[in-house]
């Protein structure tokens, strides 16, 4: 008997996604200089202590970032890690602000529809009153 | 989302007079989206107020602090080991965050920086509109999508009043007439059948404090009574 | 070789340079569209309290706004990048060197600065770079988010002032040096509009086109 624990990821349905906004999506990740000037914009950067996770550009490159170099082909324990990202780790309060103007908020977005589409989501709220048999997937 | 703005500078210094340290606390739910009381919006008023008092010579200090939302007690819980070093809480999050803030800090007066106006959309950045007056008994499935509560300045609910002229309110000419509006849209997906039905009087529920306990949650919250 | 490098292979650089430019300029333009603004008649602002605010607002305008650039919340790193940038573009441009060339191809000479001044630049933008460099490896956040490709990009963009700089001081054996010299201001040349060096572009277009909350001006164009 074996036990599946890894859940399916279905790829095709990824890259169709990331297909369909590409030239936006890989023109503002290259553009993208690494400065880390968005880090000051993002009040949950500036309230946990100036952890990297919470810098808007770090939230992109390793959720985002990380779709577009895999090309899509991701492993579901890679997708749990950029669900914290775009749901733990940001609000979407669409204040983070780039010298450049690239829109990070539309990325952040993008990739939760993304990962919407494979059936994850953030769970809501963390840990105040979620359903037991939400809590018990984590 | 719930869109507030920040109330006039001089009223908010008329409140804080006579405090000397002040923590102000931002939201980053509704209030930062319409940018009314995110980190941004926190350090700007922090800057206005502290060159204000200056001026002044009054003793004051002020320090910011943005928490995820103040709708929720576990976000406030961040604050818990800073309150207590000051005499006053200046929060800028929609009213429900400011009530929920005094709750937690019950000996702290509390102060709301910004005034909660309406549910509404962004029309476009800085822009924002009212589309719901939580009224607690939605119709828009028969008004194909407007809501004459909060479209309609008279809150109408058996079609527009004989006032419109050219398309317009009769209270306002710049407000477009929500009935007229509500017959084209109607018209234009083949449902006007709807306009034809008569609402009975509109009980208005949201007078008293309004309370939400989901299904699935009952359980967990009802005492038994005897 | 000097001459492969400083013929054929320069005028590919500028033609790859330019039209890089402007693929990248016609990309965004194609990338965004104009939006439609819903207009509302000024009556219904002069209703609201709106106005009754600015007028007080308006002596902490400079001071807000000050606080909120870059120079105000990152003051060092706003300085070191103007003056980084200010040399990136001065230096070349006005170099003695790079007029005496154009002239050897074409006849005309552009207007210069005199070499000390381009010589201190030069160590000014070097030293910059240097900053840079510390910079992504010392502050973590930056660091968290840089990859091989970071550093590559900052060598590329030091290497052509620091072979100029052992070039004009005729370091080292000067054709190797100048040979170069060259060869690593046409790989800059390249890599300008294909890379990130292309936030040249972008940021012009984007801050002062596309609207946002902290676009320049009223930011007419929107991504389509």
């Amino acid at each position: 008997m074996s036990i599946k624990n890894e859940k399916e990821v279905n790829t095709n349905i990824i890259q169709e996604m990331l297909n369909q906004k590409k030239a936006r999506m890989k023109l503002s990740l290259a553009a993208c200089a690494g400065c880390s000037l968005c880090a000051e914009s993002c009040f949950l950067f500036v309230s946990k202590n100036q952890d990297p996770r919470y810098m808007p550009s770090y939230k992109v490159v390793y959720s985002l970032g990380k779709l577009y170099k895999k090309k899509g082909k991701v492993n579901w324990k890679a997708l749990e890690e950029m669900k914290d990202l775009v749901w733990k780790n940001c609000v979407l309060c669409e204040r983070c602000y780039c010298p450049f103007g690239i829109d990070i908020p539309n990325m952040i977005a993008f990739t939760r529809s993304i990962l919407r589409s494979q059936g994850i989501s953030g769970v809501y709220p963390h840990t105040l009153g979620a359903p037991e048999e939400l809590l018990n997937e984590e | 989302m719930i869109k507030s703005e920040r109330k006039p500078l001089e009223e908010i210094i008329g409140l804080l007079s006579g405090y000397k340290k002040i923590l102000n606390v931002g939201c980053g739910g509704c209030s930062s989206v319409c940018l009314a009381g995110g980190l941004k919006e926190v350090n700007d008023l922090n800057t206005m107020l502290s060159l204000t008092f200056q001026k002044d010579n009054v003793p004051f200090e002020i320090n910011g602090f943005t928490v995820e939302r103040q709708c929720e007690m576990e976000f406030l819980s961040e604050l818990d080991s800073m309150i207590n070093s000051y005499d006053a809480v200046l929060s800028m999050a929609c009213g429900a965050g400011v009530q929920f803030l005094a709750e937690r800090f019950p000996d702290k007066p509390v102060f709301p920086a910004l005034n909660t106006k309406f549910v509404g959309v962004n029309k476009d950045i800085g822009w924002y509109e009212e589309r719901c007056k939580s009224c607690g008994d939605c119709i828009l499935g028969l008004t194909g999508g407007i809501c004459p509560v909060t479209m309609c300045a008279k809150s109408l609910f058996n079609g527009p009043c004989g006032g419109p002229q050219d398309g317009h309110c009769e209270v306002d000419k710049d407000i477009p007439c929500a009935w007229i509006n509500i017959y084209d849209r109607l018209k234009r997906q083949n449902r006007l059948e709807n306009i034809h039905k008569i609402y009975e009087a509109r009980e208005w529920q949201d007078q008293i404090q309004g309370r939400i306990v989901l299904e699935a949650y009952k359980d967990r919250y009802i005492v038994e009574e005897d | 070789m000097y001459d492969l490098v400083r013929g054929p292979l320069l005028w590919l650089a500028f033609i790859l340079f330019l039209a890089g430019i402007i693929y990248r300029v016609v990309q965004l333009f194609l990338l965004t569209r104009k939006k439609e603004t819903a207009r509302y008649s000024k009556n219904i602002i002069k209703k609201t309290e709106q106005n009754k605010r600015s007028s007080e607002e308006q002596k902490f305008k400079l001071v807000l706004a000050f606080q909120n650039s870059l120079i105000g919340k990152n003051p060092v790193m706003a300085i070191v990048s103007f003056t980084f940038h200010l040399c990136l573009f001065i230096a070349p441009i006005f170099a003695v060197g790079h007029s005496l060339s154009l002239y050897e191809s074409f006849g005309v000479s552009f207007i210069t600065l005199p070499d000390k001044i381009i010589d201190l630049l030069t160590i000014i933008l070097l030293a910059c770079t240097i900053f840079f460099l510390m910079r992504r490896i010392v502050i973590p956040r930056v660091q968290s988010i840089s990859t091989s490709y970071d550093y590559l990009l900052l060598f590329i963009t030091a290497l052509p002032f620091l072979t100029g700089f052992y070039a004009y001081h005729q370091y080292f054996d000067y054709k190797t040096v100048i040979t170069l010299h060259i060869a690593a201001g046409e790989v800059m040349l390249i890599a300008m509009p294909f890379t990130k060096l292309g936030h040249m572009v972008f940021f012009f277009f984007v801050r002062i086109f596309v609207g946002s909350e902290h676009s320049f001006g009223k930011g007419k164009r929107v991504w389509s």
